[in-house]
């Protein structure tokens, strides 16, 4: 597996659009916020957090960026405030307990393994853990009650994901067109592009679909 | 959340004029006492279709629906997380083999219902359809014939000035849609080659998207957030189209407006809606009461609203209310092209092959399927990555660095209509003391094997077309059933004309009614069955059956 | 065929991928080759208007080549920003607007040789012909090949056509001033005469064909996108009538006809300049809107006609006295 990321469009970023027919106002608003409003630590004790934080760096590692995009602080927000997603799985149990219980499971589980706590183990150990409760094959008796590959997927991989993908500099990252209103696109076909679309790498595209 | 304060807008004789920004139309208002002809609630496809029309037949019409009345040029942001607030978002327990994932996926909670979120693909049923268990062998039979509902297709793809090709491959013959197809883009495209090579049909998906201006409603402009409200107006929306009608026509709209329970009077009728608003309870009284709220909130309702001389909840004699819960299943192959693709331009499906739901030999299944291509926002497709795959980590963020370089296939596939499927009422109580809906679902042998074949016929489809490196994710997609309709009152719960056969001012007016769910997404269904319930009870309002 | 087609593609494709320029960049371009164009043509181009009267060959011809103007211009416009839409991504794409601006400033420029200028027409009207088939091979090439779909979104089938009718207007002015010159006026007028008007009426037909087309395509959404599909028709018809038969009335019908036409040709560009408003974002979102919105150098094609037309019944009428 690589350990580096290579983006296709190194030259991209979404965010010089901010003045363009891009973007509206409420996008703008709801941007800004998103960009400089990080909210502090209101629901996980500060054990739950540290564990969080070092889950959330591997599941979504950013050793390219010196400012990396903040998860953990959002997904405190969203459990803290009760946003919930409409679905509270049967096997699971309600939204906040769920996380306290799943933040638990993960440092018990390290302690169960390594007698150290999640957020200090070596990169290589917090991902054979991960892999281990992404494959149900979790040792320690914390997780009694939480089914472990449900809670990483379903829970913890989804809101890693839908934090880390709706920061402008994930949208960037992958080329993305980002926001669109009032203007749109023009031209649908493949390998075509609008003049405010971003630019693709073609020699990084191409070693990179060579390898796929 | 920017935007999403929770203050009424339809109030003070006005509602939202959702073609501007900041302003109003007029609203004529009637008082929770003023016995009013129709209460409806909800107003998504089938309680805006049949508020509006029966308005505009002159009839007294309270609509109520859960959610706030949004002013799309103004209030939608292109943002994946902030126009979370579409969606109904309180919990719902889902349990069985495959539990539903409801929220993001399936449910509205806005004027407009679903149709302020949903991706516009504009399917008819197959005709044989309406008829399965009697022509083709399994299922059940609706109690309307093909014919009439087509006539209603028609009436409701005029209504949103549907844009579909103008020959369309599948089926009996068509009117042309009232507006043109629109181009398709590079993932629609992938979806043509692979179908091509593998020698089936294939179309632009006929979309409730106009292609060129119409009123206020520019043309979409292929932004592609379709998905999360269409900040253009291009999308026909019930939001834009059926309720401006009923505004005009005299019918109130009442936002922010939670239905907890029908009142039953004397003489086994209802007598109103018990509903909450703005921190009270409240209680509108109606000569009809409609419930209009999908199918997990309308079964939820009438469950909630159980009386002495109906234990079980209304409407329920049969016990089949919130039975036979049909969700499609939606699973889909995707794959990494050399093409660049940017599935993120145009509204997410505009490409769609119903081959298998018009073609019966070659199938070790009952049913029918439709797939179409994609076009999934970046978190919303890793949000199907992570949950499917369990993918984390570098691997997981290289893989969505070809985000642009995918393409993928969807199906709807049609699930057989089985009462271990269901919603019932758990003990758990919601903030206003409801009790929390709990849904059981699973698929079963036959709904497996259909989207076995799907996934392995797409997987062909999308070699065909160059793609490699492909993954494969489950998921469903609407939800349907839990009311159904039928001829005969002991094994139905409603009558063809949404009537419910228990209490005769009892109606139901959305999705829950169908009996079965064919391959094809249902907002056309449910916008036409509404249309026609609105022509029925003009009819019987004239008679005096009432 | 298809074969050939695929080598000539394969020279053609450019490797590029992105657009080239932007689209600032394109419409300046644009608009300074077309005033260069006008400009180029206009203070060269001798006086005129004197001979203009005198014979109905020659103010024909003027007329032709006025036609060839208007024609041209829109071509200039059109074929520029249709191919900046398809991103320049074959080098025959430049063709197009290239030939457009120098016959646009050979039939503004009187003072080009005959020889050169009727060289110039031929090679547009050729140019046109071509890109009519390269049109017709990349709608047959995309999935669904010969479909709506495919005729509406793909290269436009019949835009090339006008770059034909350009270049035929203005051979056709070169061609009748040398008849007159060799075989004297009358005896042109009539051999020529009926010919070109039959032609002209088959060319106001082809470019109905493709407002009718992209029209459709619009859904006809507002009752005046009927007018292009009605009145130049009726232009037409009787431009045919009065060919076959001219008697004083044909012939005042169809300069009714005509004059109509070329108005409407001009209306239609404010109408389609409203048309681009009333896409999402308005004029501000003029780099999507000027592009998805309805083509604004497109109504004066049948201006140019008709005005070519309108000297065409000169001849006519000469003819029935």
């Amino acid at each position: 597996m690589s350990k580096e990321f290579t983006s296709l469009y190194p030259n991209y970023d979404v965010l010089k659009k901010w003045d363009t027919p891009s973007w509206n106002d409420i996008t703008r608003a709801v941007i800004e916020k998103r960009l400089n409003e990080v909210p502090r630590r209101r629901f996980f004790t500060e054990r739950q957090w540290v564990t969080l934080v070092a889950v959330c760096d591997r599941v979504m590692p950013q050793p390219d960026r010196s400012d990396p995009v903040p998860i953990a602080p959002w997904i405190d927000t969203r459990v803290y405030e009760r946003q919930g997603t409409g679905t509270h799985y049967a096997s699971l149990p309600p939204q906040q307990e769920c996380w306290r219980h799943g933040m638990d499971a993960i440092e018990a589980e390290a302690q169960h393994r390594h007698r150290r706590p999640f957020d200090k183990l070596d990169p290589v150990e917090q991902d054979l853990i991960l892999h281990a409760i992404e494959k149900n094959e979790v040792g320690s008796s914390a997780w009694d009650g939480l089914p472990s590959q449900n809670f990483f997927r379903h829970i913890l991989l989804r809101a890693i994901v839908e934090v880390y993908y709706a920061h402008p500099a994930a949208w960037s990252e992958i080329g993305f067109g980002g926001p669109a209103s009032p203007r749109g696109y023009v031209r649908l076909p493949e390998n075509r592009r609008d003049p405010w679309e971003a630019e693709e790498h073609a020699a990084v595209a191409a070693q990179r679909l060579a390898a796929t | 959340m920017i935007g999403s304060e929770r203050h009424l807008r339809a109030t003070a004789g006005r509602a939202p004029d959702v073609f501007a920004r900041g302003d109003w139309v007029p609203m004529r208002q009637f008082s929770d006492e003023e016995e009013v002809d129709f209460a409806i609630v909800g107003t998504g496809a089938g309680g805006a279709t049949l508020a509006a029309k029966l308005a505009e037949a002159g009839f007294s019409v309270v609509a109520l629906d859960a959610g706030p009345f949004w002013r799309p040029l103004e209030d939608f942001a292109s943002d994946e997380t902030e126009q979370n607030k579409l969606y109904w978002l309180q919990d719902r327990i889902s349990g069985g083999s495959h539990p539903i994932e409801f929220g993001t996926n399936n449910s509205g909670c806005a004027v407009g219902g679903s149709t302020v979120h949903f991706q516009m693909v504009a399917l008819r049923f197959r005709p044989e359809w309406f008829a399965q268990r009697s022509t083709m062998g399994y299922g059940r039979d609706w109690p309307i014939p093909w014919q009439e509902m087509w006539r209603y297709y028609e009436e409701v793809e005029d209504a949103l000035k549907i844009a579909g090709p103008v020959n369309y491959p599948w089926g009996p013959p068509r009117g042309r849609y009232p507006y043109r197809a629109h181009e398709v883009n590079a993932a629609g495209l992938v979806l043509a080659k692979g179908a091509e090579a593998m020698g089936v049909k294939w179309a632009p998906t006929p979309l409730a998207t106009v292609s060129a201006p119409r009123g206020k409603s520019p043309p979409c402009v292929y932004r592609g957030f379709c998905k999360i409200g269409c900040s253009t107006n291009a999308k026909q929306s019930a939001l834009i189209t059926y309720v401006p009608r009923a505004l005009a026509a005299g019918a109130e709209i009442r936002d922010l407006a939670m239905a907890g329970q029908i009142e039953m009077g004397e003489n086994n009728r209802a007598r109103g809606v018990v509903y909450h608003r703005q921190g009270e309870w409240r209680r509108q009284r109606a000569r009809n009461v409609v419930v209009a709220g999908y199918a997990i909130e309308t079964p939820r309702l009438l469950l909630n609203s159980a009386t002495a001389q109906h234990p079980s909840g209304l409407a329920n004699s049969t016990g089949l209310v919130g039975k036979c819960l049909m969700a499609h299943s939606n699973h889909a192959v995707w794959g990494v092209m050399d093409d660049e693709i940017r599935w993120y331009k145009g509204p997410p499906s505009m490409a769609v092959c119903e081959h298998w739901n018009y073609e019966d030999k070659g199938k070790d299944f009952q049913g029918g399927y439709s797939f179409m291509s994609q076009g999934p926002l970046p978190a919303d497709h890793a949000k199907g990555l992570v949950t499917n795959t369990g993918m984390f980590g570098m691997e997981l963020r290289q893989r969505m660095a070809l985000y642009n370089h995918m393409a993928g296939l969807k199906i709807v596939g049609e699930v057989e209509p089985r009462e271990e499927n269901r919603v019932e009422l758990s003990d758990e109580k919601d903030e206003l003391g409801l009790p929390v809906p709990r849904i059981t679902f699973g698929f079963s042998e036959n709904d497996k094997r259909l989207y076995k074949h799907a996934l392995h016929f797409m997987r062909q489809a999308l070699e065909a077309a160059g793609a490699r490196d492909f993954t494969h994710t489950a998921s469903t997609a609407h939800l349907m059933g839990t009311c159904r309709m039928g001829d005969d009152p002991a094994d139905s719960v409603t009558n063809a004309d949404g009537r419910t056969w228990d209490i005769p001012n009892l109606w139901i007016c959305d999705g829950s009614l169908f009996p079965t769910c064919g391959g094809v997404n249902p907002s056309m269904t449910i916008y036409a069955l509404a249309a026609r319930v609105a022509d029925r009870i003009k009819e019987m309002g004239a008679r005096g059956e009432l | 065929m298809a074969k050939a087609l695929e080598k000539a593609e394969e020279v053609l494709v450019s490797p590029r991928r992105g657009p080239p320029v932007s689209d600032e960049t394109l419409v300046a371009a644009a608009a300074i080759g077309c005033v260069a164009a006008c400009l180029f043509g206009l203070l060269s181009r001798r006086r005129r208007h004197a001979r203009n009267h005198a014979d109905p060959v020659a103010a024909c011809a003027d007329s032709l080549k006025d036609g060839a103007v208007v024609l041209a211009g829109s071509v200039l416009l059109d074929s520029a920003f249709e191919h900046f839409r398809g991103n320049f991504r074959n080098r025959a794409m430049y063709v197009a607007p290239t030939t457009a601006a120098v016959s646009l400033a050979a039939a503004l420029n009187r003072n080009v040789p005959r020889p050169l200028r009727s060289g110039i027409f031929a090679t547009g009207g050729t140019v046109g012909v071509a890109g009519l088939a390269f049109h017709a091979y990349n709608i047959m090439k995309r999935p669904g090949g010969l479909s709506w779909n495919n005729l509406f979104y793909a290269a436009p089938a019949i835009a090339p056509g006008a770059m034909v009718l350009s270049g035929f207007l203005g051979y056709a002015a070169s061609h009748i001033e040398h008849a007159m010159e060799r075989t004297g006026s009358e005896r042109t007028r009539r051999e020529v005469g009926p010919v070109l008007a039959l032609l002209m009426a088959a060319g106001i037909l082809g470019t109905v064909a493709e407002a009718a087309l992209l029209h459709f395509r619009g859904a006809f959404h507002d009752p005046f996108m009927f007018v292009p599909v009605s009145l130049p028709p009726i232009a037409a018809t009787s431009l045919a009538v009065a060919a076959v038969k001219p008697t004083e009335e044909t012939i005042r019908a169809s300069r009714w006809a005509l004059t109509a036409t070329a108005i409407a040709g001009v209306l239609g560009v404010a109408f389609h300049v409203y048309g681009v408003q009333r896409n999402m974002g308005g004029w501000r979102n003029w780099t999507q809107n000027l592009f998805v919105g309805p083509p604004i150098p497109a109504p004066p094609s049948f201006t140019g006609l008709a005005i070519a037309g309108l000297g065409v019944l000169r001849l006519l009428k000469q003819n029935e006295e």
